[in-house]
């Protein structure tokens, strides 16, 4: 049994049309194809050739491949009746695209005029610079025009942010935040059989039904295209029906058979979910054609039977046949047709394989963390609430103005901040579990749903995923989300919706779509033995791993009112995905020292002051001259420094300064290496784990590799998880080892 | 194996003082052409043809002009089909109504009717009084460099048009190194005078086209209205090769709606831009011929179609001179019928 299965496939539609007879007679084009069917000859006849057009860019692909000259073959060959859903929906309808997309994209862009959906297509494959959407970063189903956002769609990541812009159309509509949708626009979302079992996409689904249930629109159809295999291994007979036909909240569609039938079965859907609000889960049959991709080699764990029978359910045959039988078309007609196609496409990978491709490091990450300090200013400057207005919002008691107490902690600084962000920008959302009606876990939230309504600030059901899901889609159209995951421990079951989704948007759609947003966490350890590991955790490592990603630790309540201004800016301008990380030790910790010696607690900024990455903070002898040592910390960190720098003068009389992060990505290795060249000795306080978290290895790399600094010196929480109680500070830095630390790296350098 | 082409068809201000004596007159096309002018009233286009001197006053008035260019451009269209395997046809503005013909989508006489009936109406006052106009500015430098200055200074001519007095203006033709915009004739006036001067080549512009109305406006909207009732009768059919319109979408001979044809050619097409540019990126990009082959007369869309190649740096060509050099080999990628 021969394997050039493209050729066995293509040959057989060649065979067909060439063995065929023409109906009696010609259906006219405005004629249903069926009896009863709301598809028309012509319109059968428009879908074919998209299907058409969609296999021969397999087709090319596979064979661009054969010389090394594509990157990739995952394709679309079997799947083309999506091009039904491709031709009922309207590209003002957000879609988020499974990767077997092809003929719905062809039908999509058909209904703009001057698309070139096919040249595009080929620019992907051959990861060409000229790529309209990506620029050959990944070959995706993409496009600003068509309002098709970029997506891998691979591990079904894309539900959870599809779900979330359903969830967000008609919050942004009753905030006053202009979309470019119209109010009756629809989401769509298509992925497959094997990875609809993915967790993303059953919490997607899941909160979509939750929504149902709260009585909130949820405008999203739900594709499942069931070719009934994931790579090698069957999805079980009946799965997908039986998982998804009988949810409560959840409309089930089965679209099979003829052409017409599945156009029918579409509409259905689609008028549903346009019309009621509410999600619906359209379940296309499929086959798959010619194996995963293009190097999965489908015999090895399928018999020739089973993949000659898999290819007799080729679509494109089964629709040749029945625009030939019904009389829409004659088999000449076809096959002038398919003629024509294949020579256009071949001609047009010759054409896209002369295309320039991405070169330099600085063409590529172009679009990876966009920064533009001045026009950030800008934003951070305006707009201000006027004086009146801000008075009334903070109850007549202006924040920085209040006379008992006159300072506050970093929860009453960051409470503040939220509210005279919000008042000021109204496209900003908050939402997470608790942060409503409670105020939050910790009352960082604490009256704000009462200021700004339900509407802006509002609790989600526990889920991480969908509430970054929901961050995503509300941040695609335009609206400015601030979600809350509630700690730390509990953002690692969703963080690729931060790193594989909302971090590389922009990378992936060359800066087209954008999801600005800043996710509050609550984190890190030193809560005097309270709530364990899960509450204490202090794994930054995978933050701190996501390019592009800016990352926020701020200390005290000054500092995080300036960083949260600075950062809503940063997402605001420049779409950059933001993660504040909030020490809940420091939350409500007043004293630097002792017991009531205030010296945690901080004026409050009053707005628009504001700081951006780095910017760090200095305490300790000003003078270079008089510093003996320099530390390096952040967060806790810092406070537990800042203690130690007073025993090191008190008790050792050596002087130093210590230097607050404030930013842990990107880090502010200038600043950094301005002071220690000066000062000669470091030592970084790093409160995350010795091998974890990074940010001491990064440093003093940074340092070594610059020559600065005779003496280099690190202190690092142990590598375990954090235990309950007492025990927590035989795992993390504490002060005593900070002095240590210090006299080792100040008598190193004094012996140098 | 046969070359793939794809045809673009001239729009007006093509046939010139070398154009003259194109026509033969025994050609069956010739012949019917000359029987529908008569039943018009109106000159024996051989006569116009076979004149000793070209007269602009004469030869340029767009019911002469059009129907003498769709002729021309027809037998050109003609020849080609012969030597080259068509894959799409297209044109530019009046240059459409051809393409339409020359792809089968209307029967040459009701093609001949079409042009001769919106050379008619076109040639008549606005409601508003007066002709109006188009005028024509380089978006490029004369390397065929794209000139973000010039791009700004039509953006800001047609941004606010109520500022600066009265009149209208509008997007007309994208050719994509030229911009054509159109007005009445008070827009036309603030567009001569808003617009800096500036020199491209050898020509000066802004510069007005002669005897050119406010094609492709809403300025023109009473043509679209008067030729769906003169012209209700044409026979529209599916092309037999795809046609690629002013707006970039392509019609294809398997799936169009003759209907859709029809009301995109007599109201859509009339009163909105033509995007000739988008027209030959669809067709550089979707098609990827071998050649772009331009009937004539003359070759008034040679230059404009390199500039679109180059433009898209279709096969790798990326500056005038590249182009030049492609044009000199054995492989040129524009090919200019010269009628």
């Amino acid at each position: 049994m021969t394997f050039d299965r493209v050729a066995i496939v293509e040959a057989s539609l060649d065979t067909y049309l060439a063995q065929a007879s023409a109906a009696a007679a010609k259906l006219p084009g405005d004629a249903p194809l069926r009896e009863g069917s709301g598809l028309t000859a012509r319109k059968a006849m428009e879908l074919f050739e998209d299907q058409l057009l969609s296999r021969q860019l397999d087709v090319a692909a596979r064979e661009l491949k054969k010389t090394n000259r594509s990157f990739y073959t995952i394709g679309s060959a079997g799947h083309e009746n999506n091009v039904v859903i491709g031709a009922q929906l309207r590209i003002s309808d957000p879609s988020f695209l499974h990767y077997r997309s092809g003929a719905l994209m062809m039908a999509r862009a058909r209904q703009l005029p001057g698309s070139t959906p096919a040249f595009d297509a080929l620019l992907g494959i051959v990861a060409s610079r000229d790529d309209p959407i990506a620029q050959g970063r990944h070959k995706v189903w993409g496009s600003r025009p068509l309002w098709v956002p970029p997506q891998t769609s691979t591990i079904a990541s894309h539900l959870p942010k599809a779900m979330g812009l359903a969830f967000s159309l008609a919050r942004a509509r009753r905030l006053g935040v202009a979309t470019d949708l119209p109010d009756d626009a629809l989401v769509l979302c298509s992925f497959g059989d094997a990875s609809v079992n993915h967790a993303t996409a059953l919490a997607a689904i899941n909160t979509a039904r939750y929504a149902v249930r709260l009585g909130l629109p949820m405008p999203i159809l739900f594709v499942c295209e069931d070719n009934e295999t994931g790579i090698s291994v069957p999805t079980p007979e009946g799965w997908i029906a039986s998982t998804f036909g009988h949810l409560e909240h959840l409309r089930y569609d089965m679209a099979e058979g003829e052409i017409d039938e599945v156009w029918d079965a579409v509409a259905a859907a689609v008028h549903f979910v346009r019309g009621a609000r509410r999600p619906a889960f359209l379940h296309l049959r499929t086959v798959r054609l010619w194996g995963h991709a293009g190097s999965d080699a489908e015999q090895s764990y399928r018999s020739p039977a089973e993949i000659a029978e898999n290819e007799s359910r080729d679509p494109l045959l089964r629709n040749a046949r029945h625009l030939v039988e019904a009389g829409a078309a004659t088999p000449e007609e076809l096959q002038a047709l398919v003629a024509d196609t294949r020579e256009r496409v071949t001609a047009a990978a010759e054409e896209a394989i002369r295309r320039p491709r991405l070169e330099t490091t600085e063409e590529v990450i172009a679009p990876l963390a966009p920064y533009h300090p001045g026009r950030i200013a800008a934003r951070v400057a305006a707009p201000l609430l006027d004086p009146a207005a801000r008075l009334e919002l903070h109850g007549g008691n202006l924040p920085e103005e209040a006379i008992l107490p006159t300072a506050r902690t970093l929860a009453g600084c960051l409470n503040a901040a939220l509210a005279d962000e919000m008042g000021r920008r109204p496209e900003i959302i908050l939402f997470g579990q608790d942060v409503g009606r409670k105020g939050g876990v910790y009352n960082i939230t604490n009256g704000l749903q009462r200021r700004f309504g339900t509407g802006r600030v509002f609790d989600t059901l526990l889920d991480e995923t969908s509430i970054l899901g929901i961050a995503q889609g509300a941040a695609h159209i335009g609206l400015l989300p601030i979600p809350e995951i509630q700690y730390l421990a509990y953002l690692h079951n969703a963080l690729d919706q931060i790193r594989g989704e909302a971090a590389s948007l922009q990378f992936f759609s060359s800066g087209q779509f954008r999801n600005p947003m800043v996710v509050r966490v609550p984190g890190l350890a030193y809560q005097k033995g309270f709530g364990g590991h899960f509450h204490n955790d202090n794994s930054i490592g995978a933050l701190r791993d996501i390019p592009g990603l800016v990352l926020a630790a701020p200390a005290r309540g000054d500092d995080a009112a300036r960083m949260l201004r600075g950062a809503i800016a940063m997402a605001a301008e420049d779409g950059r995905v933001v993660v504040f990380l909030e020490p809940i030790a420091l939350y409500h910790e007043k004293d630097l020292e002792t017991d009531g010696d205030g010296g945690w607690l901080t004026d409050y900024p009053a707005p628009p002051a504001a700081l951006l990455p780095g910017e760090v903070g200095i305490y300790g002898p000003l003078d270079t001259g008089t510093a003996d040592l320099l530390i390096v910390s952040y967060a806790n960190g810092l406070r537990l420094s800042l203690q130690a720098a007073r025993r090191l003068r008190e008790q050792h009389e050596i002087a130093a300064r210590v230097l607050d992060l404030r930013w842990l990505n990107p880090l502010p290795h200038q600043a950094i290496r301005e002071q220690a060249a000066s000062i000669g000795a470091v030592l970084v306080v790093d409160e995350c784990r010795r091998t974890g978290g990074g940010v001491a290895d990064a440093i003093v790399a940074d340092l070594a590799e610059a020559g600065i600094g005779r003496r280099l010196w690190s202190v690092r929480a142990v590598d375990s998880f954090v235990p309950l109680g007492t025990a927590a500070s035989a795992v993390l830095v504490g002060t005593d080892q900070i002095v240590a630390a210090a006299l080792t790296a100040v008598s190193g350098r004094l012996r140098a | 194996m046969t070359p793939r082409a794809v045809l673009a068809c001239p729009g007006r201000g093509s046939y010139a003082a070398a154009s003259l004596g194109s026509l033969p007159a025994d050609h069956p096309w010739v012949m019917r052409a000359e029987q529908l002018r008569a039943g018009y009233g109106l000159e024996p286009l051989l006569d116009l043809d076979r004149s000793e001197r070209f007269d602009p006053s004469r030869h340029l008035q767009p019911i002469h002009a059009s129907p003498l260019i769709f002729l021309v451009s027809m037998l050109d269209a003609e020849a080609a089909v012969a030597d080259y395997r068509i894959t799409a046809v297209t044109g530019n503005s009046l240059g459409w109504y051809t393409a339409l013909a020359v792809a089968g989508a209307l029967p040459f006489e009701d093609a001949f009717r079409l042009v001769q009936e919106m050379a008619i109406l076109q040639q008549e006052p606005l409601p508003s009084g007066g002709p109006g106009g188009q005028v024509i500015y380089p978006l490029a430098d004369s390397a065929w460099r794209p000139d973000p200055q010039l791009h700004a200074a039509v953006a800001a001519a047609l941004a606010d048009p109520a500022a600066n007095g009265d009149g209208h203006v509008h997007e007309s033709i994208d050719l994509g190194a030229y911009a054509i915009l159109a007005g009445d004739e008070a827009g036309v006036a603030r567009l001569l005078g808003r617009l800096a001067p500036v020199r491209v080549g050898a020509r000066m512009f802004p510069l007005r086209l002669s005897q050119h109305g406010p094609y492709h406006t809403p300025l023109v909207a009473h043509v679209a209205r008067a030729a769906r009732e003169r012209l209700g009768d044409l026979d529209w059919r599916a092309p037999s090769a795809t046609l690629i319109d002013g707006r970039g979408a392509r019609w294809t001979p398997w799936s169009t709606d003759p209907a859709a044809l029809r009301d995109y050619t007599l109201v859509e097409q009339v009163t909105t831009p033509f995007r000739f540019a988008a027209s030959m990126r669809v067709a550089l990009r979707e098609e990827a011929p071998d050649v772009l082959v331009l009937p004539g007369p003359g070759n008034s869309l040679g230059g404009i179609c390199g500039q679109l190649v180059v433009a898209e740096g279709y096969r790798g060509i990326g500056s005038r001179e590249d182009f030049e050099t492609v044009q000199r080999s054995e492989a040129p990628v524009v090919l200019s019928m010269h009628r």
